[in-house]
């Protein structure tokens, strides 16, 4: 379904493709597309109109720049305002800070303060975390259990009752720590004396930040429940957890125009290490489930140090072995294949489903079995006969069988990427990504 | 909850009726206008003169879908507002031109009647049909397994504390097997309820094999006699193989009767997409949907119980024991379009 999505907004764009002027019909079918993607994504229904309309009005109205095709114009105004949706990423500072955690019940707050205190921890920040959650059974014991395992000073009472006691005990009791990360029990909009609860947690505190923990399944209630909050202890972050679902994170956009704040962190995962800086653009792409190559390409410079990895000379289509090795060496890195793979703009080009079925072990095979090529065979593939497969298969320690199935990966991956290559060619997204990384 | 759509729908209801209204009083109107020279030149229903003679011949008024285009592009943006999944949407919407474009409305019918009727088959066909949990206890053999599924942090083992509770208080003894040895503090959440309930429970150290909890609680039941085990599990994402694995597993080894499917109804379009992974990859035979007092709109629980194409059992309103309602879709439609909004 999301897939789907992504391909028919690009099919729209597709049809402005060699336009001199902008064409009504073609930019209202864009919007239309647009605002299917959106909302399936849990955008609020008011932003999305808000948005389609601005698209509209000025791809019509404003004029193409010299030298800028039709597409590219339009492109660069649904870009434009989808980031001036998306808002910029808030502020982290680091330095001693107090922060409140806010939101919903089964949020994922506890799972986040856990993921926060060991951010800050691995900045170099004494942090220490107090559990305010006096409602739901066991909250003590999940913080207190992932603190330990990062050695990170946990306080709370599972026996005390009132959380305005717990916190101002354990600001007493923890004292020289520089960042404090305040647990709260989940709370709804609806619920007046725990928002009043908040309130006081917040007075009591003097807390520097209070970020809003939102659940990227969110529907369009986000809303709501973020002026609730707002107005309650002024949110001025937002954080969007269980990004590793198939959700998208709409519903916290609507939080973020709400409380006028910025999208401070994302989760990702179960594990304490899953939380990432929010980024609009990766952020953007995953909304409409369009490809995002500068995000690719950000991502490989951090793990793969220069030269290393050429992407240009992949996306020309000189693909070696030796290229692969390098690939699979470099994802390792960079995380799952298909993750990588989301991330470049395809067009339409689907790769074989085999091609995602690697596995990291079978990853880890085909590395040493490559180790036991030639410098000769790595350039040139094609001079594999079954003898030097053999003597290959020997020399690694597996069967001409699984040789055979590296090379077989090897052509799938190659003529992926010429795909890429193709697509690449007649839609230039690099180039368009290169520009609005300029703007 | 539903107060928010139960106003929506009410204003939509009459936005409806008035169009169809105004329509056929310019019917009416035109009844007269219609020169006799254009009779014999339009055939094809539904032109003028079609509608003319149905309106002069049965007394009856065709519908036409152009009346009802407007206010039904409003009622789809009321339920998009409303967290009712955009595939789900469409549904209700066609289902309501289909009924409505094209039929014949006799003169003098009330509008009203039409239109909430047309209504109330669209919710009812997507609501699907309630299940009534105790009787399903009642009426098969001794013990019934009940395994709890759903993605993290939607609930579940608060829903399986209200469940036990409800359950006790109707008279079925119950079991629950900790199967959430995964997350830090489930084992002692679940714990601190079935102690404040007075229920018996199952439960290994954190880390174990979830399968293995379940298997031991369902031979507690089986050596001494218990109605009902509740199977509490983790909470995990469906585009995780490994974890929707496991489940497979605790399916097999445990062999629920009834597989629950749990979610929020405050979760937006991806309720559709996750309720269907679920259903492909374990099944699901009836859902629960929690956090129902969030959200005095409740688009999620039509879009989810549509999707799964299962009952819906309860409701989960609330943090205490007895925050959990059995939920009887005549009812909630009832309520939807009921007068007093």
């Amino acid at each position: 379904m999301i897939d789907r999505l992504g391909t028919s907004l690009k099919d729209a764009l597709k049809k402005l493709a060699g336009k001199t002027v902008v064409d009504r019909a073609a930019v209202e079918e864009l919007v239309k597309d647009l605002q299917r993607a959106l909302l399936q994504a849990d955008v609020n229904v008011k932003l999305v109109m808000q948005l389609s309309q601005a698209i509209k009005t000025r791809s019509l109205e404003e004029e193409p720049p010299k030298g800028m095709s039709v597409r590219e114009h339009v492109l660069r105004i649904v870009y434009q305002e989808l980031v001036r949706l998306v808002g910029s990423s808030g502020e982290v500072r680091l330095e001693p800070q107090r922060i409140l955690m806010a939101g919903l019940q089964g949020s994922g707050k506890t799972t986040t303060t856990a993921k926060l205190a060991r951010y800050f921890q691995r900045k170099g920040l004494k942090t220490a975390v107090i559990c305010a959650d006096t409602f739901r059974p066991g909250a003590y014991d999940q913080l207190s259990t992932l603190c330990a395992k990062i050695n990170i000073s946990c306080y709370g009472d599972p026996k005390e009752k009132d959380a305005r006691v717990i916190v101002r005990d354990g600001l007493k009791t923890l004292g020289n720590v520089e960042v404090v990360i305040i647990d709260t029990q989940g709370r709804h909009a609806l619920e007046e004396d725990l928002i009043q609860e908040i309130i006081d947690l917040n007075l009591l505190t003097q807390a520097t930040h209070r970020w809003l923990v939102i659940d990227a399944a969110l529907g369009q209630q986000a809303r709501d429940q973020a002026r609730r909050f707002h107005d309650a202890i002024n949110i001025d972050g937002v954080i969007i957890t269980k990004m590793d679902g198939t959700a998208k994170g709409g519903g916290a956009l609507s939080a973020v125009t709400e409380t006028s704040s910025g999208i401070v962190f994302i989760g990702s995962g179960e594990t304490i290490e899953d939380l990432e800086r929010f980024e609009p653009d990766s952020f953007i792409s995953r909304l409409l489930g369009m490809g995002d190559l500068k995000a690719l390409v950000e991502r490989a410079q951090e793990t793969v140090t220069g030269g290393e990895i050429d992407v240009n000379a992949m996306m020309r289509g000189k693909f070696t072995l030796r290229d692969m090795y390098k690939q699979l060496e470099a994802l390792n890195k960079m995380g799952p294949l298909k993750q990588i793979m989301s991330m470049i703009p395809m067009g339409n080009v689907e790769l074989p489903g085999e091609v995602y079925e690697v596995t990291s072990a079978k990853m880890s095979r085909y590395r040493y079995i490559m180790d036991s090529m030639t410098g000769t065979e790595l350039d040139d593939p094609s001079v594999l006969s079954s003898s030097r497969i053999q003597r290959i298969a020997s020399g690694s320690g597996s069967s001409p069988e699984e040789v055979r199935e590296l090379i077989k990966y090897y052509k799938n991956m190659k003529r992926a990427l010429k795909g890429v290559r193709g697509a690449g060619g007649k839609f230039n997204m690099q180039r368009m990504m290169k520009r609005f990384g300029g703007m | 909850m539903f107060e928010g759509l139960r106003a929506k729908l009410h204003k939509i209801q009459g936005g409806l009726s008035q169009s169809i209204e105004s329509a056929s009083d310019k019917e009416a109107a035109e009844k007269e206008a219609v020169p006799p020279s254009t009779v014999g030149e339009k055939e094809k229903n539904p032109t003028i003169l079609g509608k003319v003679k149905v309106l002069l011949t049965d007394r009856e008024f065709l519908i036409n879908e152009k009346d009802i285009r407007e206010p039904l592009f409003e009622l789809e943006m009321i339920l998009l507002e409303n967290d009712v999944a955009l595939p789900v949407t469409e549904e209700i919407i066609s289902h309501i031109r289909k009924d409505l474009a094209g039929s014949r409305r006799k003169i003098g019918e009330p509008v009203d009647t039409i239109v909430a009727t047309a209504l109330r088959d669209a919710l009812l066909d997507v609501l699907g049909e309630g299940f009534d949990l105790v009787s399903y206890i009642r009426s098969h053999d001794k013990p019934v397994k009940i395994l709890f599924t759903g993605v993290n942090g939607t609930g579940k083992t608060t829903t399986v504390a209200k469940v036990g509770s409800y359950l006790k208080k109707n008279g079925c003894s119950v079991v629950i097997g900790a199967g959430d040895t995964f997350r830090a503090g489930a084992l002692e959440q679940i714990d601190v309820h079935a102690q404040r309930l007075g229920i018996k429970i199952i439960q290994h150290q954190a880390g174990g094999d979830p399968s293995a909890v379940l298997y031991d609680a369902v031979q507690y039941a089986e050596a001494h006699h218990i109605d009902t085990v509740l199977a509490d599990t983790a909470g995990r994402f469906h585009n995780r193989v490994n974890l929707m694995n496991q489940l497979d597993k605790i399916r097999r080894v445990m062999k629920p009767d009834l597989i629950v499917y749990v979610d929020e109804a405050v979760a937006g379009n991806d309720a559709v997409v996750r309720a269907h992974e679920f259903e492909k990859a374990v099944g699901a035979d009836a859902v629960i949907l929690t956090k129902a007092d969030m959200d005095p709109r409740g688009g999620a629980a039509i879009s989810i119980a549509h999707t799964i194409g299962k009952p819906m059992m309860f409701l989960g309103t609330g943090q205490g024991y007895d925050d959990l309602i059995p939920f009887s879709p005549e009812q909630v439609v009832g309520d939807l379009l009921s007068e007093e909004a």
